[in-house]
């Protein structure tokens, strides 16, 4: 089916990577870090100066002993960075090319389309690959024990920027396809792959799932906005999600039977030099030192894992996330802009045509910065918000509910059908500077914890 | 311009927490980023953000306002010349004279309301609010020329901290502060809004030529046996003359030509919302012509499109309704308050005998309705939502 969405807004942010996939140089180290699988308990199954191999367990989850976090290469363990609590930031190992390598089960792509579930969860714990797998309500990791009513991969990207799913996939389309036959074996229901509507053969082709084409502004390609139109859910619902550049590491890992070696990532955003704005292949959990310092201009920068819209920003630990297939650069941006309340403002990037710029003929990208543009005001309920929400949901009082902590209004005006980064847009928008998706985190973590 | 900023940043830190100045702390940020946008960078959340902040906002209905600003000075210098006989004033001559008049209760509306917000905000350590900006603008102009400046100051008092500042400041208040403001000066002190009160004049020397009533006041006092069709046909109310706003009445609010740029400049801006203004507009035109199909009274008998241009209708759909603090905020409720916005005024120009015009009620009316609407329409919402589901 094809999906038209109409609200939103596409941010023309200068510095989108090109489609072309360079190989980065193995990186000498690789890194862990634990506290990106949330939701997890952990406990430590090394210590430094031990040498490990690809594969080997690093940490097992207290709670779920079956799932554990293992070397995404061989070496010799050289740290072991603690932070609050005692928890276990980032393990460090110094890469050894000779090492061997744990095996898991490998089957042949016919094989795959008739594996039961168990196996297929069992592989995908072992090696904490089940972290790709999201759940909702609340996008945490797949809880095994739990049937999803369908799964929606998301193969399209609106947002600047995210890894381009058609290169990632097209990289490696039978791993991504043997991904599609593993996910069709952990539901009843359907398999839903979204794509765009100038998506590539090689997506287009898929088999064993059904197609749907979304087209329109940010946040078209968003997953809830997917799973909104094609079969909404119902507070009592699960429904299992993954971006499809993540499967096609699930799809090598189970074809190859050990750890994939490397993913694609893309690196963008202004503060990366045009050349640079492309896609890597890199070294699963690999510095990223050595490029970036190559990659990026002159000047202050703030590196962000992920888009500008819901990434996080990475302070000084350059390696490769286990979740992570996009880096962005943007500048810091402290300029003080005078008398900004009247100058016409050609340089100014808005959503509102209150600015010069935004009434100049012709497309233009911005090289934006961290620049918050005004202060913090009172939150004013005036559906602003609503004019870049193509989801059925009153964000103001959506808003408004959290705030409020009330979240049985909350869970009523269908928090539990959105994750935060729907919310990017109105954080963006807001003229009061108001943090709508930190609000709707904190909503959503309120009612994890209360229970629905 | 960088040793203003120089500047800024050599005293910052007397007006920080424990610094010399920390009471006046909000005086010296308010200036600090009247002069350069703030510096703050994005923590949380998206890491890029729009340019636009309130002051932006809050700015543009400024410029919007200009328009009925200009024309409002124009038009009370242009009535008392007229009404001092003052033979072929030119136009400089009129803006002079409007000048004159307007500007004294501009500033004391902006000077008091000033005064009330700094206080407010030294004291309870919030930042200087720009709300303020477009309240001290927006009361002036719905003043009648003659007012005297002390009452203009008491009305900007009362609304602004009655209306405003006592519920937390700009965002948190539940009706339109200038709004309140007029209303409070038009019970308290009816008289300086009543009666030949539209045209400035020093002393009693109006011409005779010169009626000072406004069109609606002409309507409402029509003599027995005379309908609204005569006083249209003997040129006693005007279409084009009132369209234009060379009337008598408030000062900004006489030209709906000059709402009608404003109200461009605001809807092109993405600013105000078109379906408040839409709604008022098929509110009144709407509930005009069921008047005119059954009422029997001269005002009931006024054709919808006289009720448009007449009064500060125009004035208020474009400037006061679209007040997104105090206005609906959902979709539906938009069109809701804004239809009954309309509904009301027609309601009162035609009942309320004692006083013809009724947009200033039926907005602060409505404000005080648009929770309530606003609720139901979630209420809505969320049951539709459960069928969904």
């Amino acid at each position: 089916m094809d999906f038209r969405i109409n609200r939103g807004f596409d941010i023309a942010l200068a510095g989108k990577p090109v489609t072309d996939i360079t190989d980065v140089a193995p990186s000498a180290t690789v890194a862990v870090f634990p506290l990106e699988f949330e939701g997890i308990r952990q406990r430590l199954m090394v210590s430094e100066g031990d040498e490990v191999r690809q594969g080997a367990i690093l940490i097992e989850d207290k709670t779920n002993e079956a799932f554990k976090l293992r070397a995404p290469a061989g070496g010799q363990i050289t740290s072991i960075v603690r932070g609050a609590r005692r928890f276990v930031e980032e393990i460090i190992i110094a890469v050894d090319t000779n090492a061997e390598a744990e095996r898991f089960q490998s089957f042949s792509a016919e094989a795959l389309q008739s594996l039961d579930r168990k196996t297929i969860l069992d592989q995908l714990t072992t090696t904490g690959y089940l972290s790709l797998i999201r759940q909702r309500p609340f996008s945490r990791m797949a809880n095994p024990n739990t049937r999803p009513k369908s799964i929606f991969v998301n193969a399209m990207n609106t947002g600047p920027f995210q890894v381009d799913a058609e290169t990632a996939v097209g990289d490696d389309p039978s791993a991504f396809q043997a991904g599609l036959d593993l996910l069709t074996r952990l539901t009843e229901g359907d398999v839903h792959l979204c794509i765009g509507e100038t998506a590539a053969d090689t997506l287009n082709q898929a088999q064993r799932v059904t197609l749907h084409r979304f087209s329109g502004p940010h946040p078209a390609g968003n997953t809830s906005i997917h799973i909104d139109r094609v079969s909404p859910m119902k507070p009592t619902d699960t429904v299992w999600t993954i971006k499809a550049a993540d499967l096609v590491g699930i799809g090598r890992l189970f074809l190859d039977g050990a750890l994939p070696p490397h993913r694609i990532v893309s690196l963008g955003g202004p503060s990366v030099k045009p050349e640079a704005r492309r896609h890597y292949r890199i070294r699963t959990g690999g510095d990223l030192a050595t490029l970036l310092d190559s990659a990026l201009n002159e000047g202050e920068h703030r590196v962000i894992n992920g888009d500008v819209l819901s990434g996080t920003r990475i302070e000084r630990k350059f390696h490769l996330h286990f979740h992570q297939s996009a880096i962005t650069g943007i500048p810091a941006d402290r300029e003080r802009y005078f008398m900004g309340w009247t100058m016409p403002g050609l340089q100014q990037m808005s959503f509102t045509r209150t600015f010069a710029s935004t009434w100049l003929p012709g497309k233009r990208d911005w090289d934006l910065g961290t620049n918050m543009h005004g202060e913090v005001r009172a939150l004013v309920l005036t559906g602003h918000y609503d004019k870049v929400m193509p989801l059925n949901i009153m964000v103001d009082f959506l808003i408004r509910a959290v705030m409020a902590g009330d979240t049985d209004e909350a869970i009523a005006l269908g928090i539990l059908e959105t994750d935060p980064e729907d919310f990017a847009l109105c954080d963006v928008i807001c003229p009061s500077k108001v943090e709508v998706q930190d609000i709707i985190r904190q909503g959503l973590q309120m009612i994890e914890e209360e229970g629905i | 311009m960088k040793f203003i900023l120089k500047l800024h940043d050599s005293i910052r830190h007397h007006f920080k927490r424990g610094g010399k100045f920390e009471h006046v702390g909000p005086i010296f940020d308010a200036a600090d980023a009247f002069t350069f946008t703030p510096l703050e960078e994005t923590h949380l959340g998206a890491h890029v953000r729009d340019a636009v902040d309130i002051k932006r906002v809050m700015v543009t209905v400024i410029y919007a306002l200009m328009p009925c600003f200009l024309f409002g000075v124009w038009n009370a210098g242009h009535h008392y010349n007229l009404a001092h006989a003052v033979a072929n004033a030119s136009f400089i001559q009129d803006m002079i004279r409007g000048l004159i008049i307007v500007m004294p209760i501009v500033f004391v509306s902006y000077a008091v309301g000033g005064f009330w917000e700094v206080l407010f905000a030294c004291v309870r350590k919030h930042p200087i609010n720009e709300g303020l900006l477009v309240s001290g603008f927006l009361f002036p102009l719905v003043l009648p020329p003659t007012i005297p400046l002390w009452q203009v100051a008491v009305g900007v008092s009362f609304g602004i901290v009655i209306g405003k500042e006592i519920f937390g400041g700009t965002g948190m208040n539940i009706v339109n502060p200038a709004l309140l403001c007029r209303a409070f000066i038009f019970f308290a002190y009816a008289k300086s809004m009543t009666g030949n009160v539209w045209i400035a004049s020093a002393g009693d020397v109006v011409a005779d030529a010169v009626t000072g009533a406004t069109p609606l006041g002409v309507l409402s006092s029509l003599t027995d046996g005379q309908t609204a069709a005569d006083a249209i046909a003997g040129g006693q109310v005007n279409f084009m003359r009132m369209f234009i706003g060379i009337e008598p009445g408030s000062i900004g609010e006489t030209s709906t030509l000059a709402c009608l740029i404003g109200a461009a400049m605001l809807l092109a801006s993405g600013i105000a919302s078109w379906r408040i203004m839409t709604a008022c507009v098929l509110g009144l035109v709407s509930s005009a012509a069921l008047a005119n199909a059954f009422g029997a009274s001269p005002m009931a008998q006024t054709p919808a499109h006289y009720h448009l241009v007449a009064g500060g209708f125009a004035f208020g759909t474009v400037f006061m309704a679209t007040d997104p603090v105090s206005a609906a905020a959902t979709n539906a409720g938009k069109w809701i308050y804004g239809f009954l916005i309309g509904v009301l005024v027609i309601i009162v120009r035609i009942l309320n005998a004692g006083y013809p015009e009724g947009v200033m009620l039926a907005i602060l009316f409505m404000n005080l309705m648009a929770p309530l609407i606003d609720s139901f329409v979630v209420d809505h919402h969320i049951r539709r939502r459960r069928k969904r589901a």
